[in-house]
């Protein structure tokens, strides 16, 4: 019962988060220099042709009429039309998530399958002396480099030397969907580097936390091999904070792609942001970081609904969950 | 305040380190000191003289190689190492100064005060940092204060948690309780007590904000909306470098090592710090 | 040797430190004890006196960075610190129990009760609900549904003794079991303790401060003192005439045997963190009847009066220093944390 009001707490918590994210991008967009009408009619449009302009793009409403307008279009899906492409930005988005999804989940997928039991298995492993200074540095390495940086070094790479993979090709799914999660593939690995020293990392320092608990010392004690151990109440209790982790991850990842995408010529939402930003085609930008902050609110909702399962001291014990 | 001083100073007293920290520090130090003292000594040359042939190799005129107007390489490294840190840290000091201010009030006060400081931080950390940062340049302008201003906006949020979290704690303890009870005024609680023990997660997190810091502007100038040409900031000269990548690639060689051992160097730090600042025992039995 | 011969538990000479860095504590200090099957052993002591040190050491469960540079520990006959891992753990699974001072804490909190009984012995199949009905839950099926956080201290510290007894160990270590319970269950869960205990067979040590509760379930004592055992002997004779200074000491000191309108003797001075082996007896900076002898030579065990003294002058002389003229009287043996 606690668990499930606790639930609906953090539901709505998110909702009011995300009402507050919208509020800040629609002002943020409205305080961009350079008036729409400016950029839809040109420079030399008359007095009465920017009126008229305004009024057919509602800009002569108050702030608060527009912005309720906008939100409650975009509620039922419709984000309005793109300025540069004239097309509506619902569909584009609609040719283009496929794309995102598929990079971060790529991306997503490679860190889980290489971060979690990576950590697991440093974090397990008696961490002192050389092999740790190592793992920290190897770890440290791959946390400090940027995707822009990492980025532009493997495209170089593949570009000169030729090494198999296709750069700046991106497969439409449509047409081969192999070749499409090829062609994402040295994009989703390059966005995942950080990820997985950064799960890596996280997961060993829970695991290392784990194993300080007097319930791991009370198994050692009751004679329990050391697998055993592990996996019946290590990584249990290790959970919470990789889950933590990879919702916020997710946010990265969706980040990353901006710079990726630019990078690797890859059509999807973060290219699309990125050129909405420079053609400052509100509709686009407003509609692209919504999405993106929206993604990243539900993450943390599910990570929430599945940290409460794993760990039933979550939700119930009321300062924990905010702590 | 002065017991924060102590803790601080007893933290960063280096032979308490391992080696790595050691030389995460040299590496800060050596680019700190070749950051200030470059200019004056004149290292390289200056930074818009044109001394050759564009796109050369790494050459006797041209320690780094040329780019594509045929500067030198070298002195614009130092501007731009000069330009990402000065903006990082300035940046930085900022956030801790913010996110300090606003976590020990939502600590100390809780309830309300803190869940609304507390959720308008969500707000702002629902955004990717380099999407929030780069509406943020839109919004100014592109530019050193665009790059300074998405820097502290995309740092504040987390810090602020961290250290409402570790306030929280000690707002619970029974000497705050004492405080409380004797009259002492809520200021000076804050200030006196509860900022002295948290100054531990301020040292931890601002150092991590800085290698986010440094990150931010490298992707904000990467995507054109950071510092302007013919400034120099790291981000800036691996953008320039990716485009002449295929001929010229010490162009983006150079700059991308200094920005990634910076990175590196400042994380180790982190590390140092947090296992110092919050020590796990090291009782493992398995 | 057969196995009914040899004692169940041998330590012998056992010096134990803690290394951290520059750092060396020395927890045990040159220990013995000697425990034959089927005995209950109380070991009593201030906190800091090596008492959980000794507990753990029986099953090696000290961190791993201890060393134990002298001295060996034997139970059952094997040395408990030269096994490899996997004999070791057999060990620990199939003769040695530990029942922990902080029951909540020794339960997995992401598992309900009835799957961490399950786990612990599922190479045993076991009636779970009989398991805790032996225990005196009520409602076992119920309790086997619930997780840790959800149950009292001491329902909590009846599932560790279920668990810790469906093995049937030769030999049970219990850390101050009750210290963390309310005082209205500490004596069912002894009582359990020690009843189930008698039922199997099961050798106890049972690592105290609460030198009444020795005096009624333990018929043999050992009291310890910087890291070793000072006085060892039959429960009657050590509570009623000790011969080492210590023990006479803690013994009036305990609130629990003060008599009435009385003022409560304390132990001036606090027990030692040792770092190297000191010279001399290590109580004699607190001690009432030392000479230069103790201040020097280190006291070998000897027998007086039926039990084992560690003590250059053994005898009922050692009078307990009484309280000047202090504020409240406050007993010597508080509870709390053990040596860390």
């Amino acid at each position: 019962m606690d668990h499930i009001r606790w639930l609906l707490g953090r539901t709505a918590a998110a909702l009011l988060t995300l009402l507050g994210v919208s509020v800040l991008i629609f002002a943020a967009v409205r305080a961009m220099p350079g008036s729409y009408t400016d950029l839809v009619l040109g420079p030399l449009a008359t007095r009465s042709e920017k009126a008229a302009a305004a009024a057919r793009f509602g800009l002569d409403r108050p702030v608060v009429e527009q912005y309720l307008y906008w939100l409650r279009n975009a509620v039922q899906g419709d984000f309005g039309t793109s300025l540069a492409a004239r097309t509506p930005v619902a569909t584009e988005f609609g040719d283009r998530l496929p794309v995102t999804v598929t990079l971060t989940a790529l991306a997503l997928a490679l860190t889980v399958l290489i971060g979690i039991p990576l950590g697991v298995y440093t974090g397990t492993r008696e961490g002192g002396g050389r092999g740790g200074a190592a793992g920290r540095l190897v770890s440290a390495f791959g946390m400090s480099l940027p995707e822009f940086v990492l980025g532009s070094l493997v495209v170089f790479l593949f570009t000169r030397y030729s090494l198999g993979l296709s750069v700046g090709t991106y497969v439409p799914w449509s047409q081969d969907p192999l070749g499409s999660v090829g062609s994402l593939f040295l994009p989703a690995c390059v966005l995942a580097v950080f990820c997985v020293a950064a799960t890596a990392r996280t997961t060993r320092d829970a695991v290392l936390g784990v194993l300080v608990e007097p319930h791991i010392a009370a198994a050692v004690a009751r004679g329990e091999p050391k697998g055993a151990i592990v996996r019946h109440h290590v990584l249990r209790n290790a959970a919470v904070p990789v889950l933590t982790l990879v919702a916020t991850l997710t946010a990265y990842l969706l980040g990353g792609t901006v710079i990726i995408e630019r990078l690797f010529n890859v059509p999807g939402l973060g290219s699309y942001l990125v050129d909405g930003l420079d053609r400052r085609d509100y509709a686009v930008v407003q509609a692209g970081v919504l999405l993106a902050a929206a993604v990243f609110i539900t993450m943390n909702l599910l990570v929430d609904l599945v940290s409460g399962l794993v760990d039933p001291r979550i939700g119930t014990v009321g300062k924990r969950a905010d702590a | 305040m002065r017991a924060a001083a102590v803790r601080v100073r007893r933290a960063l007293a280096m032979r308490s380190y391992d080696g790595l920290f050691r030389a995460a520090v040299w590496v800060l130090g050596v680019l700190l000191l070749v950051t200030l003292a470059g200019p004056f000594v004149g290292v390289g040359g200056q930074p818009d003289a044109i001394v050759g042939p564009r796109l050369m190799p790494p050459g006797a005129g041209w320690p780094l190689g040329t780019d594509n107007l045929g500067r030198s390489l070298l002195p614009r490294l130092l501007q731009g190492i000069g330009t990402t840190l000065l903006l990082s840290c300035l940046a930085v000091a900022c956030t801790a100064l913010i996110s300090t201010a606003l976590g020990v009030i939502a600590g100390y006060r809780g309830g309300r005060t803190a869940e609304v400081i507390l959720r308008i931080g969500d707000v702002l950390y629902s955004f990717p940092a380099i999407v929030l940062a780069v509406l943020v340049a839109a919004v100014l302008g592109p530019g050193r204060t665009a790059a300074l201003a998405a820097i502290v906006l995309v740092t504040v949020p987390l810090m602020t948690r961290m250290v409402g979290t570790a306030a929280r704690a000690v707002a619970r303890r029974e000497f705050v309780t004492a405080a409380r009870i004797s009259g002492v005024r809520a200021p000076t609680i804050m200030l006196r007590h509860i900022l002295p023990n948290v100054a531990g997660t301020v040292a931890v997190q601002g150092t991590y904000a800085l290698s986010v810091g440094i990150l931010v502007e490298g992707g904000l100038s990467f995507l054109g909306y950071g510092v302007q040409l013919p400034d120099a900031s790291l981000g800036l000269l691996i953008q320039e470098g990716g485009l002449y990548m295929v001929g010229a690639p010490w162009l983006i060689v150079a700059p991308g090592v200094v920005l990634v051992a910076a990175i590196m160097a400042i994380n180790l730090v982190g590390d140092s710090l947090r296992d110092r600042f919050e020590p796990r025992e090291t009782r493992s039995l398995v | 040797m057969t196995a009914e011969t040899t004692p169940l538990l041998v330590i012998d000479d056992v010096v134990a430190e803690y290394r951290t860095g520059s750092r060396v504590v020395r927890a045990l200090d040159g220990a013995d004890l000697t425990v034959g099957r089927g005995e209950r052993v109380g070991i009593v002591g201030e906190s800091g006196s090596g008492k959980s040190t000794l507990g753990l050491l029986t099953g090696r469960l000290l961190p791993k960075a201890t060393a134990y540079p002298r001295g060996r520990v034997l139970v059952d006959g094997e040395s408990v610190l030269d096994l490899p891992p996997d004999r070791l753990a057999r060990l620990r699974r199939e003769r040695l129990a530990f029942v922990p001072q902080d029951p909540v804490g020794a339960l997995d909190p992401t598992l309900r009760i009835g799957r961490q009984l399950r786990l612990a012995l599922r190479d045993k199949p076991t009636d779970l609900v009989a398991l805790l009905e032996r225990v005196l839950i009520r409602d076992p099926e119920r309790v086997l549904r619930l997780y840790p956080h959800e149950i009292s201290g001491g329902m909590a510290q009846r599932v560790i003794v279920a668990m810790a007894m469906a093995r049937r160990p030769a030999l049970l270590i219990a850390d101050e079991p009750t210290a963390a319970l309310d005082s209205q269950v500490r004596e069912e869960v002894l009582r359990l303790l020690f009843t189930l205990a008698a039922e199997h067979g099961t050798t106890v040590l049972w690592l105290s401060h609460d030198l009444g509760g020795v005096a009624r379930w333990c018929d043999r004592i050992a009291v310890m003192y910087g890291g070793r055992v000072v006085e060892d002997g039959t429960t009657t004779d050590v509570l009623t005439a000790p011969q080492h200074p210590y023990t006479a000491a803690l013994s009036a000191a305990d609130p629990a045997r003060a008599k009435d309108g009385t003022r409560l003797l304390t132990i001036g001075g606090t027990p030692p963190v040792l770092t190297e082996s000191t010279p001399g007896c290590v109580f004699c900076p607190r001690c009432t009847s030392a000479d230069d002898t103790c201040a020097t030579a280190r006291p070998a065990p000897r027998t007086v009066e039926g039990r084992t003294v560690l003590c250059h002058h053994p005898g009922p002389g050692g009078t307990p220093v009484p309280v000047p003229d202090g504020p409240a009287p406050k007993a010597a043996v508080p509870d709390g944390q053990e040596e860390a």
